[in-house]
């Protein structure tokens, strides 16, 4: 079992050094930017136990993929797994325990390490013939795929929203949306098989745009119970509304042509510097997209303006 | 019609197709085989643009590409598309406007259901009613019976069969030499990244064994098996 942790730190480390980032400045920037988030997120909302715990069940829930576990299963003995699958699951929700710990939000750190331990028992290998049905079959795969799995935060930003509105608190609602709009950027986060951009009998330019439209109908028609809720029950707030929407769109699209602008590999550290700088500073946006729009056209040339 | 001109490819310093000439016309099935590594589906990815290349390859299409349909050997799935959601994105991705997708789905495959959970046959099969689909003019096959049921074996060689005479150019991989005999035109023998030997439909009572002679040799006899 040692052996196990050891690889999986190895493979972290890996992924680490292949995203460009040296490991000492890894684990040092890593618990800095985790601490000043989590600082940020509890001045913010009165409700910040309850995303930081579904955060890291967010997290945890991705050391139950059934294949991963069939196989560890057959690897290890019954009481070694579980002893594994325990270990693990602390060790992810450690940091943020520790958090909450230290925010004597006691009832949430027990809590968490409970459902730590809980998700590990749970035997998720039982597969049924059920499809979770997504308005986005006419255009996969993004969203069709990304919805199905994180379809859970849905009802919990549509919740938040509602929450803001009898609460009278238009912050809440904005964060509803910038939660709607991160998880629609992270179905962007990972290159597809390169015979799937291969397949588009478009031009280079064409297939861009047509990735970035999808991409932003999609997300108005996820954010739309939210922004008809706020700009009716906050009119008096509609301009810093529309502001955060389009914010949201052209991050998204950001993101979308920060994904193909490292094609075939996967963003890496000077994608992710230029969208952290555009996080801070928004108007650099003007010079990021341009960039990016021109790595893209130079990396998906080769696949798709092929003429004799 | 493609025609081939001195296509090479190499991985480094390694080649791993050497100064390839073939040429595929409209109306016929050719089959390509040859050892695991011999360089198929390296010449199948370049024909296709999906790697890059020295040489040329003409065609009578603007974009060649842009009418291949490409049956990789292990077709790729995400973890979360049903079937019938792959179908429509392969035919999204060539703007063809499909209807009815359960009506054409011959191997009787379950659409609604996430195709990554479907078996290798099922898989095949699926990703090959996706490029049929997508109507095209040219069919790269790389493997096409792998894995595949008898039953669904005899409707893709008959799928074969239909596009040859619907006058699409085929190009087959295959290990099952029955097969590639009831169906191409021509077959084409490649080792080490070299096509070595062009066989002619009428030749090919005699490729078998010269293939069996060609590929095995004296290998088992090395085994020393008693």
């Amino acid at each position: 079992m040692k052996e196990y942790f050891f690889l999986q730190y190895k493979m972290l480390n890996r992924k680490m050094i292949d995203f460009g980032i040296p490991l000492l400045v890894a684990y040092t920037l890593i618990p800095i930017v985790f601490i000043l988030l989590s600082k940020y997120l509890f001045s913010k909302t009165p409700f910040a136990s309850y995303i930081f715990l579904l955060l890291a069940l967010g997290i945890i829930s991705k050391t139950s993929e059934t294949k991963r576990n069939d196989f560890l299963k057959s690897i290890f003995n019954t009481r070694n797994y579980l002893t594994l699958r325990i270990v693990e699951n602390l060790i992810w929700s450690a940091p943020f325990s520790i958090f909450l710990i230290y925010k004597k939000q006691f009832l949430f750190a027990l809590a968490l390490a409970s459902l730590s331990v809980f998700t590990a028992l749970l035997n998720f290998s039982i597969t049924t013939n059920f499809t979770i049905p997504t308005p986005f079959g006419k255009k996969p795969f993004e969203f069709t795929v990304g919805f199905r799995k994180t379809f859970f935060v849905y009802p919990i930003a549509y919740f938040l929203t509602c929450m803001s509105i009898m609460t009278n608190n238009f912050n809440l609602g904005i964060f509803s949306m910038i939660l709607i709009g991160l998880i629609c950027i992270s179905y962007y986060s990972k290159p597809e098989h390169s015979f799937f951009v291969w397949n588009f009998s478009l031009s280079t330019k064409a297939f861009l745009f047509e990735k970035i439209k999808t991409s932003l109908k999609y997300f108005t028609l996820l954010s739309l119970p939210i922004t008809v809720g706020l700009s009716v029950f906050f009119p008096e707030e509609i301009i810093i509304l529309i502001g955060f929407f389009v914010l949201c769109n052209v991050y998204l699209a950001t993101l979308v042509l920060a994904k193909y602008s490292a094609y075939p590999h996967e963003m890496n550290l000077p994608q992710g510097i230029l969208i952290v700088f555009s996080l801070m500073f928004p108007p650099i946006l003007i010079g990021i997209i341009p960039y990016f729009y021109s790595q893209s056209v130079k990396n998906l040339n080769p696949l798709l303006d092929d003429s004799n | 019609m493609i025609q081939i001109k001195n296509l090479s490819k190499k991985y480094g310093q390694k080649i791993v197709l050497d100064s390839i000439n073939l040429e595929f016309k409209k109306g016929k099935v050719y089959g390509i085989v040859g050892k695991n590594g011999a360089g198929k589906t390296t010449l199948f990815k370049c024909i296709s643009r999906l790697e890059s290349y020295e040489g040329q390859i003409f065609s009578d299409f603007n974009k060649l590409k842009d009418h291949i349909g490409f049956l990789l050997t292990n077709p790729f799935f995400f973890s979360k598309i049903t079937g019938k959601e792959y179908i429509q994105f392969l035919a999204n991705a060539r703007q063809v406007k499909l209807e009815n997708i359960e009506d054409k789905n011959i191997f009787d495959l379950p659409l609604n259901q996430y195709a990554s959970t479907y078996s290798t046959g099922m898989k095949k099969k699926l990703a090959l009613t996706a490029i049929l689909l997508q109507k095209n003019k040219v069919y790269i096959l790389d493997e096409p019976f792998n894995g595949v049921d008898i039953q669904s074996n005899l409707i893709i060689t008959e799928l074969i069969k239909k596009l040859k005479t619907l006058g699409k150019t085929v190009i087959i991989s295959s290990h099952i030499f029955s097969t590639l005999a009831e169906t191409c035109c021509e077959i084409f023998l490649m080792k080490n990244g070299k096509i070595v030997k062009k066989v002619k439909q009428e030749d090919f009572s005699n490729l078998e064994a010269e293939m069996k002679q060609f590929t095995i040799g004296n290998q088992i006899e090395n085994l020393g098996l008693q």
